[in-house]
């Protein structure tokens, strides 16, 4: 029981930054590898400000919007010039990858390599459930999974924009033909995920504490998380993806050692994607085949 | 030949084209205001690919496409698609996984705050396809290829447009869905819409068209009018088009 929740707990977190990881891709079939990065570039800054006085609230706010600020930067310069040259090109995987390289070493030179302190916010709360027991900050992070999950969902199928990013998602080209500025349905779709990856940050951050390498770790967990889930078709199905992947580290540090949740989502992804190739939660996984689609009309 | 309306598109010495070849060749036409004029020609010849330049999905080389008197040349499609000009493209492109309503809703996207005006186009859209309203909850997956087409062509007027494009709307129908679309376009002819056709079927085009452009090679190389076409036209057409 405990090793369930700790996983649904922490797996909340890998999910939010799958999820920002597939809210890119859903919008412009590419992955920002510096996913990872914003995140801890919104822990780095909060923990800075926080400690020279700055109120909390105020001091998350601008780890945020400086998050959101660098994803965007990430798109123009990383990401938007090669699709200019060629929509096609992945040369997307090395420029995002570098840049995620120069954020890390960045806030390395600038903070130092060590960790700092980060604001306790929750963490010193236990909340019983059953015979389990979790902090605070755990059970904020599943709340705001579930909240920020649902509020996509609904902003992606009931709001015009939202469906104009589908629009967008599916045919690009046909989205401009319809008068949709596609550079700048691109940008809110980073905005939004620099604001998934940042919040996971902050949720994660009284556990972890501040560190300059800590997207490294967080961005690939996000991205094995996507990778399970069959993020690349659908961004909720990521957050699906990072819970599996919570429990299932917790789970192989409780019943296997304290280092296997090292290796053991690694074995997990392999065998699902063996399984599965585009996830768990894809329209082509044995688990949706199960649901009878709509008879189609001749 | 030509007609002598005002012009609601002038392309003059268009060319265009992918990588490092030109598709399209000093390709000059004109449309009048609400005339309805076709493009023919056998594939490859660069049909789609001038609708595509008028529309700015294709980066214009050299010339100037003028809609209303302003050059368009240039533009990214998102400004040409606020109500200068539409395309219901080949193959249809809808977006699938959205419903029939959804689809047509997104084509009036630059008349968003203009609630009302949205409202009597979509009207006027199920008027023109009365199918559609009642599909208009369906997912556009699950309808036939006709009433895709539908959809496409009802999107494309949701823009409320100055000038129409239609690449192929007659490609892969069957007879009933073709003749459906056909009397759509000449009720839009009525309605005094103008437009501009690329067809590879001679009979659709004459019905719909009162000018024809034949295109091959990348350059036009006639023009003529349904009269002449039935008049002995269609040998030469036919010789063209292969």
């Amino acid at each position: 029981m405990q090793f369930i929740l700790s996983g649904i707990a922490i797996g909340s977190i890998y999910g939010l930054i799958a999820m920002a990881l597939a809210i890119t891709f859903y919008v412009t079939r590419t992955i920002n590898f510096a996913q990872g990065q914003l995140m801890m570039v919104t822990v780095m800054l909060t923990a800075m400000l926080s400690a020279a006085g700055t109120p909390v609230w105020l001091a998350m706010i601008i780890g945020l919007v400086s998050s959101c600020i660098l994803g965007v930067l990430s798109y123009l310069i990383a990401i938007r010039p090669i699709l200019q040259v060629n929509r096609f090109s992945f040369g997307w995987l090395v420029s995002t990858l570098g840049f995620a390289v120069i954020l890390e070493n960045g806030a390395a030179l600038i903070w130092g390599p060590t960790s700092r302190s980060f604001p306790q916010m929750l963490i010193s709360y236990r909340v019983p459930i059953g015979n389990a027991v979790l902090n605070g900050q755990q059970v904020l992070a599943i709340v705001v999974a579930i909240v920020l999950t649902i509020a996509f969902e609904v902003v992606r199928r009931r709001t015009f924009f939202g469906k104009l990013g589908m629009a967008t998602a599916v045919d690009p080209d046909m989205a401009e033909a319809i008068g949709a500025n596609t550079t700048v349905v691109a940008i809110v779709a980073f905005i939004v995920s620099a604001l998934f990856a940042g919040i996971a940050g902050l949720l994660v951050g009284p556990t972890t504490f501040a560190n300059p390498y800590l997207g490294s770790t967080f961005g690939t967990f996000g991205f094995i998380a996507m990778m399970i889930g069959g993020g690349t078709e659908k961004p909720v199905a990521a957050m699906f993806g990072g819970l599996i992947l919570g429990v299932c580290a917790e789970g192989a540090n409780a019943l296997i050692n304290s280092q296997a949740s090292d290796w053991f989502p690694f074995l997990v992804l392999v065998i699902i994607l063996i399984i599965s190739p585009r996830g768990l939660f894809s329209s082509s996984s044995p688990l949706m085949r199960l649901r009878r689609p709509p008879a189609a009309k001749a | 030949m030509m007609s002598n309306e005002t012009p609601i598109l002038e392309v003059s010495n268009l060319s265009t084209g992918y990588g490092r070849f030109d598709v399209v060749r000093d390709v000059q036409l004109r449309v009048g205001t609400g005339e309805a004029v076709a493009l023919l020609g056998p594939n490859g010849a660069g049909k789609t690919t001038v609708l595509n330049a008028i529309m700015g999905l294709v980066k214009v080389r050299k010339g100037q496409i003028f809609i209303s008197g302003k050059n368009m040349a240039g533009l990214p499609a998102h400004r040409i698609a606020r109500g200068h000009a539409a395309i219901a493209p080949e193959g249809r492109r809808l977006f699938l996984d959205q419903s029939v309503e959804d689809n047509l809703i997104l084509g009036a996207l630059h008349l968003r705050r203009d609630q009302d005006r949205v409202r009597k186009l979509l009207d006027s859209v199920y008027e023109l396809f009365p199918v559609l309203r009642k599909y208009r909850d369906r997912q556009s997956t699950y309808l036939s290829g006709g009433e895709q087409q539908m959809v496409a062509i009802g999107r494309m007027l949701m823009a409320d447009p100055e000038i129409l494009l239609l690449d192929e709307p007659s490609v892969a129908l069957s007879p009933v869905a073709v003749e459906i679309v056909v009397k759509a376009l000449m009720e839009l002819r009525r309605r005094g819409a103008s437009l501009l056709l690329v067809e590879q079927r001679i009979d659709v085009a004459v019905r719909v068209c009162s000018r024809l452009y034949v295109m091959t090679h990348g350059e036009i190389v006639d023009e003529m009018t349904p009269e002449q076409v039935n008049q002995g036209g269609m040998s030469i057409l036919n010789k063209y088009l292969g």
